[in-house]
């Protein structure tokens, strides 16, 4: 009964050990390539920001963070005469609070967005550049707030009537939280007329990026942010917290992987008598040495297997905790599933289950059979 | 006389018990016959557990020499020690030790898995109705008796056919109904042509033996 609980509880053990092991893996692989995979998904190289902008502000420009400094239409057009740019898209951004939720305005061009997200698929239809009094949002804001296409809201500070005329398919990315509309009629309902907050730019060759960033820097208005400044910016807004949370989880995972060795050390010594006889009645030290190393490698494999059944259906727990702490995720699953991860939990089980159990096999098969017998009743 | 199936010579063991040095057994010369029967008696603390160890090599002598069918065990590597052991004895012990989540079946067949030889059911078989336990072949060693459980551990003895039998205080857990069971057990293996080397405090039941080899403060005194 003893050795039963000792045993469950070691694999209890091995198996909260890997889950956390497992969840931390699975984020940290999940969250960086989600945040590649969402600015990647934007469809751009680069952005031009006012300049005095920080570069944090720029970066929350991806997700709807709204900078108090405008460009102007003279910068946009000399963005656009650079050599390189293929697409230079002008947008305002603007926040507004409704039952004390943030939602998020993107004043678009259309007809550059189709060009630059593609993938972009729409129930409905869009809205041409001249039209006003109409939108299209994206899907998951649609089903929280139950919109539907045809229906009519009354948006911006005056209230102005807008119809919503397309839904986004599900993108997977932050546009499926915002509002879209005409880039012009935005900027009237929100009294922007003639400002711009960013401009999103494709160029032709990838490798020119640079280049074409410091012809853009020579505008005096303009600040560039590259995508992957945007992503560094983000890592580092986020990298303290992440540290503060790998720091615990790792201190967790070695305080339980010393309980763990303890446990198995432990059940393997309270078994010495048994050794004791085994050796009593044929079995090498060789035979015994294996016996331990085997018996403690299948005990921490099913905690493992335990251990990473219980990271995959606690995933989304996980994850809903993960958002509430660290200060910027991106959409999609931020538990990401790779066989690396599986592997590298798995090597970590063995490591602990050798760890473990090649002291006392070597201990125990050193040993006369009558020390073995004796040493358990000590 | 037979021919000598184990010899024992000038065997000693000491023992540190802290700062103090023990002497188990001191200078034992012994020998036991081709199926002979022998009983080793004393009192406790007399020695007589650490002569069967010695003998069984279980343990390791402090000083002098164990022939087992001509072979001299000390000089053997660990390897040949154990294939020493396993050739040749077969060893009860008073508490039984049964692994308790094997059935009566399988701690029987135990000591074939370390001889990597492949188990005969009709000779497993035919040792459990010897034993008389047929009925409780499938059963757990909890759900045995006393008398059972030694039963037991004795058919794990005989299963790789030692030439040698030994008992420490083999029925100094049981009742003495179930005790002259057990040696009329042992006497019936004896009569096959098993050689028996018992250690024990039942003098009625010592009796029973071909010889009886007493033991007092480490030193054989008699026998």
């Amino acid at each position: 009964m003893r050795r039963r609980v000792r045993t469950s509880l070691t694999i209890a053990g091995v198996a909260i050990a890997i889950a956390v092991l497992f969840s931390l893996l699975a984020f940290n692989a999940g969250y960086e390539k989600q945040l590649s995979g969402e600015l990647g998904s934007m469809g751009i190289n680069m952005l031009a920001v006012p300049k005095g902008c920080p570069y944090e502000a720029a970066s929350l420009i991806i997700h709807g963070g709204v900078i108090p400094k405008y460009l102007s239409y003279d910068d946009l057009e000399q963005v656009k005469n650079i050599d390189g740019v293929e697409i230079a898209s002008p947008m305002l951004l603007h926040q507004f609070f409704k039952d004390d939720k943030p939602h998020i305005v993107y004043g678009i061009n259309i007809e550059d967005q189709k060009l630059l997200k593609p993938w972009w698929k729409v129930e409905g239809r869009y809205f041409t550049e001249d039209e006003a009094g109409v939108m299209v949002v994206g899907r998951s804001l649609a089903e929280k707030e139950n919109l539907k296409v045809g229906q009519v809201l009354q948006f911006g500070p005056d209230g102005v009537p807008t119809t919503i005329v397309g839904i986004l398919e599900r993108t997977g990315t932050q546009d499926d939280e915002f509002h879209f509309l005409p880039l012009a009629d935005s900027q009237k309902i929100f009294g922007k007329e003639g400002q711009i907050t960013t401009i999103a730019v494709k160029v032709k060759d990838v490798s020119q990026i640079a280049a074409i960033g410091k012809k853009m820097e020579q505008i005096p208005d303009i600040q560039v942010v590259t995508m992957t400044q945007i992503q560094g910016t983000i890592m580092n807004l986020v990298g303290s917290a992440q540290t503060l949370l790998f720091s615990v989880i790792i201190i967790a995972l070695f305080i339980s992987a010393v309980g763990i060795i303890n446990t198995l050390i432990m059940s393997v010594n309270e078994r010495t008598r048994e050794f004791g006889m085994m050796k009593a009645v044929g079995a090498s030290g060789w035979d015994v040495s294996r016996l331990i190393v085997v018996e403690t490698l299948i005990l921490t494999l099913i905690g493992c297997a335990a251990g990473l059944i219980i990271a995959m259906a606690g995933s989304k727990l996980v994850e809903s905790f993960v958002r509430g702490v660290i200060p910027y995720a991106p959409a999609g699953n931020l538990i990401v599933v790779e066989p690396w991860l599986v592997f590298a939990c798995i090597g970590f089980a063995l490591v602990i289950g050798l760890l473990c159990s090649i002291y006392p096999a070597i201990k125990t098969a050193r040993l006369t059979p009558m020390e073995a017998m004796r040493s358990d009743l000590e | 006389m037979k021919k000598e199936i184990i010899v024992s010579r000038g065997l000693c063991k000491e023992y540190r018990r802290g700062s103090e040095r023990v002497h188990a057994l001191k200078n034992a010369d012994f020998s036991v016959g081709e199926g002979e029967f022998v009983s080793i008696v004393g009192p406790s603390g007399s020695g007589k557990s650490t002569l069967l160890q010695l003998l069984g090599l279980l343990e390791t002598p402090t000083a002098g020499s164990i022939n087992i069918g001509g072979t001299e065990a000390g000089r053997l590597t660990e390897r040949d020690l154990v294939k020493l052991r396993r050739n040749n004895i077969g060893f009860v012990f008073q508490q039984f030790l049964l692994l308790p989540t094997l059935s009566v079946r399988e701690n029987i067949e135990l000591p074939l898995l370390f001889n990597r030889k492949n188990v005969k059911p009709e000779k497993i078989a035919e040792i459990i109705e010897m034993l008389g336990l047929s009925h409780r072949e499938k059963h757990l060693p909890h759900q045995l008796s006393g008398g059972e459980m030694q039963r037991v551990s004795i058919g794990r003895a005989l299963v790789n056919e030692p030439k040698i039998l030994m008992a420490d205080e083999p029925t100094g857990n049981l009742d003495s109904a179930t005790a002259e069971k057990i040696f009329e057990l042992f006497k019936k293996l004896n009569a096959a042509g098993l050689s028996l080397i018992v250690v024990t405090h039942n003098m009625d039941l010592a009796s029973l033996s071909h010889r009886v080899i007493k033991l007092k403060d480490g030193e054989i005194s008699a026998g």
